[in-house]
């Protein structure tokens, strides 16, 4: 077995890697409203035709803060952040990595979905998902 | 809704908020239920009805309550609704009366977290997305103190100085698990949990329980009752879940639900903020007194810290603000939580407050804010207004 599909993925179904890392939101045909992650119907129609679309790669970081106790399986610290799509309208609540936590992160900046390491399996395993990371200021 | 009956608190009950590991919860919703029982003069086989709120206490917390007590055989709902979990075994205890079902009901709540927690964040719901990426709800609160801070120009000293009235009102309060003063260099020198979040700027794990016993109109006059205790009129209650956000925009703040449930608590009552005395909220965060004092309309949005900078949020201030401690200081044993507020705020109307008492309190509000969804602005908000 590769490494690869060794790797323990956390919803795998809400995001891309192909060609790069991409959340992937939900749009109502009927409405065109958005929502992350795609929900069965839509809250604005009340339709159920929803087609899988990408959101862009780049957000910008609403807020964020160091989290410096947390549950057992999140080493700390960890940057945690909520990220906006303004366009599409969807807040995304995830990591956010940097070079350096304390001095990288500003609010309103930049910031790209990677796909990372996000938490220990009960086994000691690492956990990917979707993340994102600072670009510089 | 002009044809809801009048429904009234006629007794109250509670235990001290506090660690009790060895003490299972329905040992717990027993002392406050059997209080709340003996507060009022009735006999407990009175009781209709009875609503448990609690979330990790288990199957049938309900009826193990109860059957210490000697009732068995009345239906009892155990009602689940995150931090909102006491408030809403409240409302259904009000809408069975309001409605015409029942004359009788016992609302409580109860949690003992010790028993599964010694400290850090509350477990979360690993199934919920955001959770299993690592949100807990000081990352959560943090996040909305950074941003509140930033766009409202409030410092962290201003959120020291809300520990520190919730510790002074609490230092008064014989049910508080924190009963000794603090200081703004104290809070600020504790060890952050989450930027800017200090450890005293977030509650406690405890354990508790609290109960009610509501009674109609007709009944009010008919049950035989210990009539010294003076019945408290439910004026309001609402309960709504969370809306979601996205449709209108990115905004997903509690603060939201807040404003929309207590428009509607406001309406029912026919009264405004501004008649309000005496106030219990959701503070489980020292953010969340700023953010929530302006949703329920006591401060302009951005202006809620005007009321800890000015004093007018004290016990003896115009709009006074857990005056109990609230959930920093008394506690928040997560299901008990609603009914303890309701308690402190029937005491305060009573002029019987256990703490600090509000002088001239005529009419209080209860405001519980439960949980976190993705795209949605809570999970559960209760707001209640007393008169007596």
């Amino acid at each position: 077995m590769s490494e690869e599909q060794e790797r323990k993925v956390l919803h795998p179904d809400f995001f891309t890697e192909d060609p790069e890392p991409r959340l992937i939101a939900g749009r109502c045909k009927v409405s065109g409203n958005w929502t992350f992650p795609p929900y069965l119907a839509d809250p604005v129609s009340f339709q159920d035709e929803i087609e899988h679309v990408p959101l862009p790669k780049v957000g910008k970081l609403h807020s964020f803060t160091i989290v410096r106790r947390s549950l057992p399986d999140f080493p700390v610290p960890f940057g945690l952040g909520l990220i906006d799509f303004p366009e599409q309208k969807v807040r995304v609540m995830a990591q956010i990595e940097a070079d350096d936590l304390e001095n990288d992160l500003s609010l309103d900046m930049d910031v790209e979905t990677v796909v990372g390491i996000v938490r220990k399996a009960k086994d000691g395993s690492d956990i990917y998902s979707y993340k994102f990371r600072a670009l510089k200021k | 809704m002009s044809n809801l009956r009048d429904v009234y608190i006629i007794g109250v009950g509670q235990t001290p908020c506090g660690k009790y590991p060895t003490k299972a919860a329905h040992v717990l919703g027993r002392e406050a239920s059997w209080g709340a029982i003996k507060d009022a003069g009735i006999y407990a086989r009175d009781i209709e009805i009875g609503f448990c709120g609690h979330v990790y206490q288990g199957m049938g917390v309900g009826q193990r309550t109860l059957k210490d007590i000697g009732l068995v055989g009345q239906p009892v709902i155990n009602v689940e609704g995150a931090c909102g979990s006491g408030t809403l075994s409240f409302w259904e205890a009000w809408r069975t009366i309001a409605f015409g079902q029942h004359d009788v009901a016992l609302a409580w709540g109860v949690e003992n977290l010790s028993k599964i927690m010694s400290g850090g964040p509350l477990p979360l719901e690993e199934d919920d997305i955001e959770v299993a990426l690592g949100m807990s709800m000081p990352g959560l609160y943090a996040m909305r103190a950074k941003r509140y801070m930033d766009e409202y120009g409030v410092s962290k000293e201003t959120l020291a100085k809300v520990v520190v009235k919730s510790r002074l009102h609490a230092s008064k309060n014989p049910i508080a698990q924190f009963r000794k003063e603090t200081t703004i260099d104290a809070v600020l020198g504790d060890p952050v949990i989450c930027d800017p979040l200090t450890r005293s700027m977030c509650c406690p794990v405890g354990d508790a329980s609290a109960a009610a016993v509501l009674v109609s109109g007709e009944m009010l006059n008919k049950i035989k009752r210990d009539e010294s205790r003076l019945p408290i009129k439910v004026l309001g209650c609402v309960a709504q879940s969370g809306g979601y956000a996205s449709p209108t925009g990115l905004t997903c703040d509690p603060s939201e639900n807040v404003a929309r449930t207590s428009k509607m608590a406001y309406e029912q009552a026919g009264l405004g903020p501004e008649d309000m005395d005496a106030v219990e909220i959701h503070d489980a965060f020292a953010i969340a007194e700023l953010i929530v004092a302006e949703a329920l309309g006591f401060a302009k949005k951005g202006e809620g810290s005007k009321l800890i900078e000015e004093g007018t949020s004290n016990y003896d201030g115009n709009i006074a603000i857990n005056p109990s401690g609230g959930l920093l200081s008394r506690g928040h044993p997560v299901g008990a939580t609603g009914l303890l507020q309701t308690v402190e705020i029937v005491n305060q109307l009573r002029g019987e407050a256990t703490g600090c008492q509000v002088p001239d309190a005529n009419i209080g509000l209860i405001e519980t804010m439960g949980g976190a969804q993705p795209a949605m602005d809570g999970i559960t908000c209760v707001v209640s207004i007393l008169g007596k």
